[in-house]
């Protein structure tokens, strides 16, 4: 079944277009990286997929549920991790995440908090306030946000932005485990991410798709391939 | 509706954990108790005059008749003052109200997640309501002091009707800087130009005696002070209580559509 299908999907600025007529379904339980140069419109894709930003023509599908039609039960499909961590700085984590299983009409939220949290590596640090957070445990508050209440789609917006390389190594192997039972979008300029992660890659150019293919029939084979197909279809 | 209260209640803990909600609190407090002071002063002063003169009350100036009764002399001309500083103190707690969620990309999250724009902003807005009857509840204490002077020194129902008028007017400043704060992710611009609506509102009063008719009904009835006077003086009067839930909820109609357009650009 598709988790995400997206129909002829277009987006204007004013006269500037960012995505023009995308087209692409993602399957359930599929880990699919989202690659692209900056400005290429992936935050856009994801913002409209999210239902947080209207399309201006085209049709968007989370879970078969129209995103345009019905936005609460297709928001009820989706953690979404935006660009920047959304969080409160006057709030703890704890009431953060109590504020944000209210939002998703989380049941026993408590029990869901203890939960993320244990997944994020954050329980120690549950009554910190968010504003006194480095930016790499912002990152982990976002991403436990994501997950609560155990959304079938996960879509994360540069998740390892931030992170050293062993919180990014955290993160990753936390997306790798969501694996078969949920569907993850993952946003990311760090190939090398990608290539251990995903099973499928979407690359999106000047708003446009350029690659929608297996991470195997990307790199073909190759310990670059990755990289060189990326630069090829993204070049100018 | 759970989304709502979920909302108001995130707002509220939040603003209590800022420091503006404190110093707003602070100031209100401090300049009331001024004026509170200042009255009793000259309240004690009239009748002092006033048993020394012959003739008592019958042959007092005008002015000194306000001052016959505790209620009407300091009670009711305090609320007058607190609508004025209720004016200038609102701004500062309603400029945050979706200027900082923008800033702080906390939209993004309210908006992704199963909750309904309009949740969003009567979330919002009871929360903000909420704050400012915190603001104007320090106001309280000075009626509940002059108690202390005999249990019929005031007349309550006048006081509490005042009061009431208070809060109307609060929660009217709040749905207007609640929508200014809509449309701008700057704070001090929110709070500028929601300040300057409330201004110029009060002007109104003082542009009307010059206006020719029909303009001087028109303005004398859009006048928020001529609008409270009946309750600020103890009478129940449904006409502004009709006319500023009005205004509220047009205020808070267009800050959802202003929320709404705003996904647009």
């Amino acid at each position: 079944m598709a988790m995400i299908e997206v129909e002829q999907l277009t987006r204007r600025y004013r006269d500037r277009v960012a995505i023009d007529a995308l087209t692409f379904t993602i399957a359930q339980g599929e880990i699919v990286g989202f690659l692209g140069p900056n400005g290429a419109g992936k935050s856009t894709t994801m913002k409209i997929i999210t239902g947080f930003m209207p399309a201006t023509s085209g049709r968007v599908k989370v879970g078969g549920f129209d995103v345009f039609e019905q936005p609460l039960q297709a928001k009820q499909q989706v953690g979404y991790l935006p660009e920047t961590p959304p969080l409160y700085p006057e709030l703890t984590v704890r009431e953060y995440l109590k504020f944000v299983c209210e939002l998703k009409a989380v049941k026993q939220a408590s029990v869901e908090i203890d939960r993320v949290t244990r997944v994020t590596g954050l329980s120690p640090d549950l009554d910190r306030l968010c504003g006194t957070l480095s930016k790499g445990y912002k990152q982990r508050v976002g991403i436990a946000q994501a997950l609560l209440g155990d959304p079938a789609l996960l879509i994360l917006d540069e998740p390892t932005e931030g992170l050293d390389p062993r919180q990014r190594k955290d993160v990753l192997d936390l997306v790798k485990s969501l694996a078969g039972q949920h569907t993850v979008v993952l946003s990311t300029h760090i190939l090398a991410e990608v290539k251990a992660i995903c099973e499928r890659v979407l690359i999106i150019h000047r708003g446009t798709i350029v690659a929608n293919d297996t991470m195997a029939a990307l790199t073909q084979g190759r310990e670059t391939g990755l990289e060189d197909t990326f630069i090829r279809l993204t070049a100018d | 509706m759970r989304n709502t209260l979920a909302i108001a209640r995130k707002e509220l803990r939040v603003y209590l954990t800022t420091p503006w909600a404190w110093v707003v609190f602070t100031a209100m407090g401090f300049i009331s108790s001024m004026f509170f002071l200042d009255l009793l002063l000259k309240f004690r002063d009239v009748h002092e005059a006033v048993r020394k003169s012959h003739g008592g009350w019958a042959n007092a100036p005008e002015d000194y008749q306000a001052f016959r009764s505790l209620t009407e002399g300091v009670v009711v001309s305090l609320w007058s003052t607190v609508l004025i500083v209720t004016l200038f103190v609102a701004p500062f707690l309603s400029m945050r109200l979706f200027a900082e969620e923008r800033r702080q990309k906390t939209f993004e999250l309210l908006m992704t997640t199963p909750t309904r724009p309009i949740e969003i902003v009567l979330g919002k807005y009871l929360g903000a309501v909420a704050i400012i009857c915190c603001t104007l509840g320090v106001t309280i204490i000075f009626p509940v002091m002059l108690t202390s002077l005999g249990p019929h020194s005031l007349e309550w129902s006048t006081v509490l009707l005042g009061y009431g008028a208070l809060l109307l007017w609060g929660a009217t400043n709040m749905a207007i800087g609640m929508f200014v704060s809509s449309l701008t992710e700057s704070q001090m611009v929110a709070a500028l130009v929601s300040f300057t609506i409330a201004i110029a509102w009060m002007l109104i009063r003082f542009v009307a005696p010059h206006a020719d008719e029909p303009a001087r009904s028109v303005l004398s009835y859009l006048s928020f002070d001529v609008q409270l006077q009946n309750m600020l003086k103890g009478v129940l009067d449904l006409k502004p209580i009709v006319f500023f839930s009005s205004v509220i909820a047009l205020f808070v109609l267009l800050t959802h559509r202003s929320i709404e357009a705003n996904r647009w650009t």
